[in-house]
């Protein structure tokens, strides 16, 4: 087994444990123990016996907080990443399958989005749209599709110059059989590696704007919690319990996915 | 100088290397032939300690006397290049295409502090020069091959050791090289260690001549003795496999009555942008005629066959084909590409490395929506192309294959839709010698049985020969000359045919 096998898998151990505080964390923790009119513990307590990271700002306990985030986080990172990789990996085949005047174009609005910096698009983005959890993954992938776009399209037109593309073509193969029988099989690999790298900076951008105050009010997320206690003062507080757990939450999540994508990575580049 | 004595090389268990003893003196040329496997490359490389580390080499290399394998690290140091150099296949890929042509031949200079000038080395092999100051995307194939021998000779090597350098080249370019080759060998008393799996190419170049199989020199002789006399088996069908135009008994095609016209190309013009890459063609092939079209790299023949395929838009003319103009879009023209097929000069990739046979001849059956009875079609189009029993071969993957075997699924995939003329671009080019007569026959048993016609494209004059019925020549955009193939490679009319005939090798 080689050093990608184990830390990809030790990824991909990290992201099951994720995935399922995310799906029982709603299930288990009572309602009343997250809405601040009625939680009976002190504001600003210290990990202790009866809330094991502390609680924050209105004695809301911070464990359960950061349960609660974790859907949000990986609800948001997944469904921005799918829809950041499912723009890129379409602009990218059509522009390199297609090439002439369709291509040009695709091209300069793909070069528009990669020049500006995406977080100062999604505030924009966000600050214009709705507030909602919504509008946080369409400002995320909305921004984040161009690097998918360059690569997925280098790596069609590597593929259409492979003389067994002229040979479809000879066949009397169209666009369509060209795109799924040889350019699409040979990008989905690609594409999937690059899925996984992308849900880890999609996590990184929610926070982003979560902790910037741009996220949705209405719900928990990690991103939210740091917001929440720039706000409130825990630095004053010297509360570390309530700024650490989110932020260590994002790092081991965020290198969880990483780890699994170079491992995908490995796997899927043909060797030599 | 260079002695070889029981040079074994394996990798892991497998010995791809067993037993060969050679020896080389100053002023001495040695051809190495062989097939691709047959370890001919391996030899050359352990010459110089270049192999990889997985490699095990035993038995003794003496260059000079001194034995390759002991040496130190700083002693190999000194005697690469210096003692011996390499004139490596494929110039393109063994120059470095960001560095100018004239720092790259200075390089061994440098490094082993060898004095002489790179515009000395560059007027030995015949380039102005001005072309040290050239990047290798701007120097033709010839040229580039030619700064690879100007390198080698950069620290003034006794012994020069040529890998296939002029495998890439077409007949007039390689005979350039040959030439420059020749003449420096003669000149500056060189020993040559030339590896080649064209015998012709050897024969015209090399004085001694060592033939190896499966990592066995299996004969070895002068030249013309081994050639005109080969005693081995694998030998007699190297020599075999390399026609000899003129020859009779190289005429693989059999006599054919003048046939209707299947395929008719009339004033054909194609552009890509400024340039005429054809110029006014007309073409005529029959049905079940084989017409080779013959000529130099960039001579526009690859461009006209593409066009007539439809996958090129002409810039004027017309491809009329039986009786009804070619349609340039739509189902008219996907109609017309059941019946014309092409098959392309490299098998390995022209097959999609993740499809499997099976998936790679049913791929026509697919585009033309003939989904019934697919496997009955795939296996019998498939034993058609000689790969018996088709049930052995239908789910393998392309890499699994020989290149013979390769090819015959590409023209499995091209029989599948029952084509009535095929084009073939270089079909056996990048074949070796035994698959070769093996490939070509096979086209002629489709002529013969399923009437199929083709128009092979080749700079291989003896294909020519070999195969077809008529050929022409093409030269800058035009057809300089056609007509039957004993009339036009017999007694030439044109001056360009003349020149290519002139540039064949001969054994």
């Amino acid at each position: 087994m080689s050093r990608f096998d184990r830390t990809g898998l030790a990824g991909a151990g990290v992201l099951a444990v994720a995935a399922l505080v995310a799906l029982v964390a709603p299930l288990l923790i009572d309602a009343e123990a997250l809405d601040v009119t009625r939680v009976t513990a002190g504001a600003w307590q210290a990990p202790g016996a009866g809330h094991w990271l502390g609680t924050d700002h209105t004695g809301r306990s911070v464990a359960l907080l950061l349960a609660q985030g974790t859907g949000t986080s990986l609800f948001v990172g997944l469904t921005a990443a799918i829809l950041s990789v499912g723009i890129g990996t379409l602009v990218g085949i059509v522009s390199g399958h297609f090439g002439g005047l369709l291509a040009g174009a695709l091209l300069r609005v793909t070069d528009f989005f990669l020049v500006l910096p995406a977080l100062v698009l999604a505030i924009a983005l966000s600050t214009v749209l709705p507030r909602g959890l919504g509008t946080i993954v369409l400002a995320i992938g909305l921004t984040s599709w161009p690097s998918t776009a360059r690569m997925v399209r280098a790596q069609t037109l590597t593929i259409e110059a492979r003389p067994f593309v002229e040979r479809a073509r000879a066949l009397g193969g169209g666009h369509g059989h060209v795109i799924a029988r040889h350019v699409v099989p040979s990008v989905v690999p690609l594409v999937l590696v690059n899925a996984t790298l992308a849900v880890a900076s999609a996590i990184v951008a929610e926070s982003t704007l979560a902790f910037l105050g741009l996220g949705d009010p209405t719900r928990i997320s990690w991103g939210a919690m740091l917001h929440q206690a720039q706000l409130h003062g825990a630095v004053p507080q010297q509360a570390w319990w309530y700024l650490l757990p989110p932020g260590l939450a994002i790092v081991v999540v965020v290198l969880a996915f990483t780890l699994v994508g170079r491992a995908l990575e490995a796997v899927v580049t043909p060797k030599r | 100088m260079l002695e070889l004595k029981n040079l074994s090389v394996h990798y892991g268990p497998k010995r791809v290397v067993s037993e060969v003893d050679l020896t080389l003196a100053p002023g001495q040329t040695l051809g190495l032939a062989g097939e691709s496997g047959s370890g001919k490359s391996t030899v050359a490389m352990s010459v110089l300690r270049l192999l990889p580390k997985a490699a095990r080499v035993q038995g003794e290399i003496l260059l000079d006397g001194d034995d390759v394998r002991t040496m130190s690290w700083g002693r190999l140091r000194a005697v690469r290049w210096a003692s011996a150099s390499i004139v490596f296949q494929g110039a393109m890929h063994s120059l470095n295409p960001v560095r100018r042509v004239g720092d790259q031949i200075a390089e061994p200079m440098r490094l082993h502090g060898t004095r002489g000038g790179v515009t000395e080395l560059l007027e030995q092999v015949e380039l102005p020069r001005e072309k040290a100051r050239a990047y290798p995307h701007e120097l033709s194939g010839g040229q580039r091959q030619r700064v690879m021998i100007a390198m080698a000779l950069a620290c003034g090597p006794r012994l020069v050791i040529a890998d296939e350098p002029t495998t890439a080249l077409d007949v007039v370019v390689q005979a350039q090289v040959l030439a420059v080759l020749k003449r420096l060998v003669a000149e500056q008393d060189l020993g040559l260690l030339m590896i080649s799996h064209d015998l012709s190419v050897l024969a015209e170049t090399c004085d001694d001549l060592a033939v190896m199989h499966r990592g066995e020199v299996v004969e070895r002789g002068r030249t013309r003795e081994v050639i005109a006399n080969p005693r081995h088996p694998h030998t007699a069908a190297l020599t075999a496999a390399f026609p000899v135009i003129g020859d009779p008994a190289h005429r693989w095609a059999e006599p054919a009555a003048a046939p209707e016209p299947l395929l008719r190309v009339r004033d054909l013009v194609v552009d890509y942008g400024r340039t005429r890459a054809v110029d006014g063609v007309d073409l005529t092939i029959g049905r079940g005629e084989i017409v080779a079209l013959v000529g130099q790299s960039g001579s526009g023949k690859t461009t006209l066959a593409r066009t007539i395929m439809g996958l090129r838009k002409p810039s004027s003319g017309r491809v009329i084909f039986d009786g009804a103009e070619v349609a340039r879009t739509g189902k008219a023209l996907k109609a017309f590409r059941r019946q014309v097929q092409l098959v392309l000069q490299d098998p390995s990739s022209a097959l999609n490395p993740r499809h499997t046979v099976f998936d790679a001849v049913a791929e026509g059956l697919r585009v033309h929506g003939l989904a019934d009875d697919q496997e009955a079609l795939v296996t019998a189009a498939v034993e058609r192309a000689e790969l018996r029993p088709a049930s052995l071969y239908l789910e393998a993957l392309p890499h699994e294959l020989s290149g013979g075997q390769q090819q015959r699924v590409v023209i499995a995939g091209a029989l599948v839709l029952q084509p009535r003329l095929l084009v073939a671009d270089e079909p056996v080019a990048s074949l070796d010698a035994s698959v070769r007569g093996e490939i070509v026959a096979l086209l002629l048993r489709l002529r013969r049985e399923l009437g199929l016609a083709s128009l092979i494209i080749t700079h291989d004059l003896g294909l020519a020969w070999q195969i077809a019925d008529r050929v022409a020549v093409m030269h800058q955009g035009k057809i300089v000359e056609q007509g039957s193939v004993e009339q036009v490679l017999l007694t030439p009319a044109h001056d360009y045919t003349r020149a290519l005939l002139r540039a064949v090798p001969q054994v």
